[in-house]
């Protein structure tokens, strides 16, 4: 009996240590404790101490960077899942995603999460764009996080853009030649830009290659680094208020 | 006596009364009365909830609603029509009337520019929507127009991407833009 009671103390204080490892305070019953609670927490560290009442307000940012952000974190998790399934050649991707679809466990609602978050996700930030705008948070001194923000409006644009191609269907090549096709009418660097994008000069085997490694590494990182500058600008900029 | 933590706090009271001051002309209105709060936890659990709808609404969203997969990619066999994706369809719609030099690059690059410009390019210092009508207006006509050329090259673009009402009323062998 004694021993049972030691060993589920000993048990208790080890959960409790673990537990305040990463949450370092209790609930926070007082302001003092919260902003304690908030300087200690990296998810609660990159929100600010305290906010005005009317900055939170969801009418007036919509939540529309929030989820823009939170859409980035869902297209990342869904997108390692099917990475581990699929693989970037003219031979496999076809039917790596037949595979996906029809036979690896819960592959086609993974698939389907990550597509349809891509297309939300460009529809969110493209709705962020129109209320920074409308609100006129792009004045001084918010002028360069709008110009992050155009950048990462592009970003988001080439990640879907570069998704299309990979599950090789008649759909994805020929839209991606249509889209590639439009490089090609810039002058003197046009042809040339097509054949850097295709990896050639038609949509064949090097062009998937590259797509893919766009899609998966090039642009999340170059996309996930201007996202840290977009915060931390929001940030050291103030939030613009409420209505 | 002025003790170091004095003079810090005094410090900060002489940064934040600066820093009204600017923002006092970025702001809407006036928010400096406004009641201060701890972000934690009725913020984050603001954002929690959003985060917990945003899921929801995509499992469900993707258990309904089936991603397209065609055949497989046949370089030999070109649809006809051939379409971009449907944000791209905008500028696939101005390619379809314009020379291609201008609509597929000039304009693109004409318009992004343009953006990162805007905070430049509008001198008016008011956040009040009363006060800067003409800004709103064109904003609005800008979304309008892509949101009209997006939609007219998804659903009102067949066969050669000539103008096909059949898009709306239901063809029957073909599909358009991303809904396929
Ligand atoms: C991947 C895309 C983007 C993400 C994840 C993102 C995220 C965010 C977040 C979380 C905020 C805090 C306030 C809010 O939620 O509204 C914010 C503010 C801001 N964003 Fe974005 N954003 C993105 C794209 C853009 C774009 C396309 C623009 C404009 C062209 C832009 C311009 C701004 C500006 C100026 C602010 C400060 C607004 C203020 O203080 O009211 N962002 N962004």
């Amino acid at each position: 009996m004694k021993v049972i009671r030691a060993a589920v103390d000993e048990m208790w204080s080890v959960m409790g240590q673990m537990t305040s490892a990463v949450f370092r305070h209790g609930l926070p019953m007082t302001d003092k404790i919260a902003a304690r609670t908030a300087l200690t927490n990296f998810v609660l560290h990159i929100h600010p101490v305290r906010v005005r009442r009317s900055w939170i307000r969801m009418s007036y940012t919509l939540c529309l960077g929030g989820l823009s952000f939170f859409l980035f974190i869902v297209l990342t998790v869904t997108g390692l899942y099917l990475m581990f399934y699929y693989v970037p050649s003219t031979q496999h991707a076809y039917q790596d995603m037949r595979d996906l679809q029809f036979v690896v466990t819960f592959g086609g609602l993974i698939r389907n999460m990550h597509r349809w978050a891509a297309h939300a996700m460009v529809i969110t930030v493209w709705l962020h764009m129109a209320r920074v705008f409308l609100t006129g948070a792009y004045k001084k001194p918010r002028e360069f996080n709008w110009g992050i923000g155009t950048l990462l409006l592009l970003i988001t644009l080439l990640l879907s853009f570069t998704g299309y191609l990979l599950p090789w269907d008649q759909l994805s090549i020929w839209a991606v030649t249509v889209g590639t096709n439009m490089a090609k009418y810039a002058p003197i660097a046009g042809p040339y830009t097509r054949y850097l994008m295709l990896g050639g000069t038609a949509v064949g085997d090097a062009t998937l290659l590259r797509f893919y490694v766009m899609h998966v590494v090039g642009l999340p990182l170059v996309g996930f680094l201007l996202m840290v500058v977009h915060f931390w600008r929001v940030r050291k900029d103030g939030f613009s208020g409420g209505l | 006596m002025a003790t170091e933590a004095t003079d810090r706090i005094a410090a900060r009271q002489r940064v934040e009364a600066r820093r009204r001051q600017v923002e006092a002309s970025t702001t809407i209105r006036d928010d400096s009365e406004d009641e201060m709060i701890v972000s934690f936890p009725e913020f984050i659990f603001k954002e929690f909830i959003a985060a917990v709808a945003m899921t929801a609404f995509l499992v469900v969203v993707s258990i309904v609603l089936q991603a397209p997969l065609l055949g497989q990619a046949n370089p030999g066999v070109t649809p006809n029509p051939s379409k971009a994706p449907w944000y791209f369809l905008g500028l696939q719609e101005l390619l379809s009337r314009f020379p291609p030099l201008m609509a597929g690059v000039a304009f693109p690059t004409f318009v992004i520019v343009l953006m990162i410009l805007v905070p430049f390019l509008d001198r008016n210092p008011s956040r009040r929507p009363s006060e800067r009508k003409v800004a709103i207006i064109l904003f609005a006509l800008y979304m309008a127009i892509v949101v009209a050329l997006v939609i007219i090259g998804t659903f009102f673009r067949g066969h050669e991407f000539i103008w096909n009402w059949g898009w709306v009323l239901g063809n029957p062998q073909t599909c358009g833009g991303a809904a396929c």
